[in-house]
């Protein structure tokens, strides 16, 4: 199930403007370039297998994402998330089955995706001792673009005002936007984020939350991994979760939510003494005693308890997304 | 592999050199240690010294001869005048002892010829130099001139390479097999192991290939190196006997411990690890190296003979001395070219595995 908005993608004019609201996208990529991949999926992968020694980092996974979608991978430490966009990106080869980007087999034709794709890693990458805009240009040579598209994705973040200063003054909100904004440089058709807002204050979260909106807004596809739940529930299309290598679950968060909530709902009730107590719905003296408080007027808020993403993945994968797997390591 | 990306790669690596403390010490500190030792040894001290004036075509290599055949008999300070008027007066006015004009025609037909001034109050020492002279004209032109006197510089059979060297050029020619080995060993791993430490190689990668950054990273090496015995050349004022032996000697070693230092990068992903510790596990290898001026038989020549630093720094000699004091043959090519070919492919092969 997509958004309204994300069949954009597969428009190639769609792909006109990626940035702010007056930062205009370079075009790298030919129209003869997006013939190819506008009928296939963006990402498809097809039973990927990848073996460090004994341990399976992935497991026979298969999936698709839609061109213009966002897509969330979720698990916990260790489940294979990192390893999955490390063979997409072409920085690692499956032990088995295939991987696509944009219609290409990775890496066999890592070349023609090499220019369409980019990466937010889940570590601050960044030349420490060159400027922010240093940092941009490298990447602007090695993309072949000329030096002012470094100044328009600085802006693109917010960062103009601290070009000319070295990134290790920068804080961990303004080092994950510079990260952004160099995965922007090539305009990138499809979008890895790895662990995007890990160890970011709230306020840099959904600043970084506000640019990915706006990035799928204009036909970006995006592939997020995460183990925030209110992360991939606020931007993605569709979530799966992977777990020991293998995928347990994909669909729309609201459809995995939905499957689990098989249980009347129970209600958190504060009351006008400031107490508080929860109330099963689905119990007769419960639903009484509810009417009951609505009825006098003694209820002050009411907070209907609905299954999270989290609950959907303990449910599946038998364990919290906060406890980690012991192949991290190999992976 | 894309020379506009190995170019940003190389010139984002320089820059980045530039600020990094580490780096700039261990470039520094050869070059520094070169130019004491040569300000500071005086091994010429000893020898009668002989000012000549010369005047020959651009294309001659009379100068050059004459100072071969001089050897380390006599120590010449050779200075070019631009015509034979200029010569002589240098002669008459006491700056030079004698003067040696190269006919203009010397290169063409018919026997080599030279002129000869020398000053009256000229010292037994000049005048031996002016017997050099025919000789000199002879290699340089290739023909024999009017005077068929022959000189052959024959060095003594006692003495060892680091004597026909002296100190003050031994100490100079290690410092600069120093400074290729702190470059390849240290400064391009340490480049390398930082790229994979903070994980900017990974960000690379996405935008180049692991050749064309390891290209990249090599060409880094080369222009350290190239740039650091260009400056203690200037700095030191070395006078090289054999500049093609020399600089070929000091690319091919510098050219075959690149591949095990971005080897080293790629093993040892910790580049702090490999600053606190690369120079000391290299110092013992350079002393290893250095012994070939010293030792000539046993266990430690037969390391010598089999060790990339030790055979470039035999053909290193040859190259700073008119007398060659090794007597190298195709073998130190070949252990250094064997070096070279072992350090890629091995490079290669675990660039390939550790899919970088």
């Amino acid at each position: 199930m997509l958004r309204d908005g994300a069949s954009q993608g597969t428009n190639p004019a769609d792909w006109a403007y990626l940035g702010g609201d007056d930062v205009p996208r370079t075009a790298p990529h030919s129209r003869a370039e997006h013939g190819r991949s506008a009928q296939s999926p963006a990402i498809e992968v097809i039973d990927l297998a990848k073996h460090y020694g004994d341990v399976r980092a992935l497991d026979g996974v298969s999936m698709q994402v839609a061109p213009g979608e966002t897509f969330g991978l979720l698990g916990h430490n260790g489940a294979g998330k990192s390893t999955m966009i490390r063979i997409l990106t072409g920085r690692a080869k499956a032990t088995a089955g295939r991987a696509c980007v944009l219609g290409h087999d990775v890496p066999r034709e890592l070349a023609a995706v090499r220019g369409q794709i980019n990466l937010v890693g889940e570590t601050p990458n960044l030349y420490q001792r060159a400027t922010a805009r240093e940092n941009l240009e490298l990447f602007c040579s090695l993309y072949g673009l000329p030096k002012t598209r470094a100044a328009e994705a600085l802006e693109q973040v917010r960062l103009s005002s601290v070009a000319g200063r070295k990134v290790k003054t920068f804080s961990t909100g303004m080092t994950q936007r510079l990260l952004l904004a160099r995965a922007l440089l090539n305009d990138p058709r499809v979008l890895f984020l790895d662990e995007p807002t890990r160890g970011l204050d709230p306020r840099s979260a959904r600043d970084l939350h506000d640019i990915v909106r706006r990035l799928a807004e204009r036909g970006s596809t995006i592939f997020l991994t995460t183990h925030d739940m209110h992360e991939a529930e606020e931007l993605c299309d569709r979530v799966a979760f992977l777990a020991d290598g293998r995928v347990v679950a994909l669909d729309t968060p609201r459809a995995l939510k939905l499957s689990l909530d098989h249980a009347p709902p129970e209600v958190d009730v504060v009351l006008d003494d400031r107490s508080e107590l929860r109330l099963a719905t689905g119990e007769p003296g419960d639903a009484a005693r509810l009417q009951e408080l609505i009825g006098n007027g003694r209820a002050r808020s009411l907070h209907t308890r609905e299954p999270t993403l989290a609950d959907v993945f303990i449910a599946l994968a038998g364990r919290s997304l906060g406890d980690d797997d012991s192949s991290e390591q190999a992976s | 592999m894309s020379p506009r990306r190995i170019l940003a790669i190389l010139l984002k690596d320089l820059r980045d050199a530039g600020r990094d403390g580490r780096i700039i010490v261990l470039l520094v500190l050869p070059i520094a240690l070169a130019v004491f030792y040569n300000a500071t040894i005086d091994d010429g001290g000893t020898l009668p010294s002989v000012d000549v004036a010369i005047v020959e075509p651009a294309s001659g290599g009379v100068a050059a001869q004459l100072r071969r055949a001089a050897g380390k008999s006599v120590k010449l300070s050779l200075r070019r005048s631009t015509d034979a008027a200029g010569a002589r007066r240098l002669v008459a006015h006491g700056d030079a002892e004698l003067a040696v004009i190269v006919a203009a025609d010397a290169t063409g037909g018919g026997p080599a010829e030279a002129q000869v001034f020398v000053s009256t109050d000229a010292s037994p020492t000049a005048q031996s130099v002016v017997a050099l002279v025919p000789d000199a004209l002879t290699r340089a032109t290739g023909r024999e001139p009017p005077a068929r006197t022959r000189v052959v510089a024959v060095a003594p059979t006692d003495q060892s390479p680091a004597d026909v060297l002296g100190p003050r050029l031994l100490s100079v020619l290690m410092m600069i097999v120093l400074l290729a080995a702190f470059v390849a060993m240290m400064v391009v791993p340490i480049q390398t192991a930082e790229e994979l430490e903070t994980g900017t190689f990974g960000a690379l990668r996405l935008a180049a290939t692991g050749p064309e950054i390891l290209a990249a990273k090599a060409l880094a090496g080369f222009l350290y190196a190239a740039a650091g015995i260009a400056v203690t050349i200037v700095l030191t004022g070395l006078d090289i006997a054999d500049p093609l032996l020399f600089f070929g000697a000091a690319i091919a070693l510098v050219v075959s411990l690149v591949g095990f230092g971005l080897l080293l990068g790629l093993l040892v992903p910790n580049a702090n690890a490999i600053n606190t510790f690369g120079g000391v596990l290299l110092l013992p290898v350079i002393a290893v190296a250095g012994s070939v001026f010293f030792v000539d038989s046993g266990v430690i020549v037969t390391i010598c003979d089999v060790l990339p630093f030790s055979q470039a720094a035999r053909l290193l000699g040859n190259g700073l001395s008119a007398q060659d004091p090794f007597d190298t043959g195709l073998t130190a090519w070949a252990v250094i070219s064997a070096w070279a070919i072992a350090g890629y492919v091995i490079l290669a092969r675990i660039a390939t595995r550790r899919e970088l």
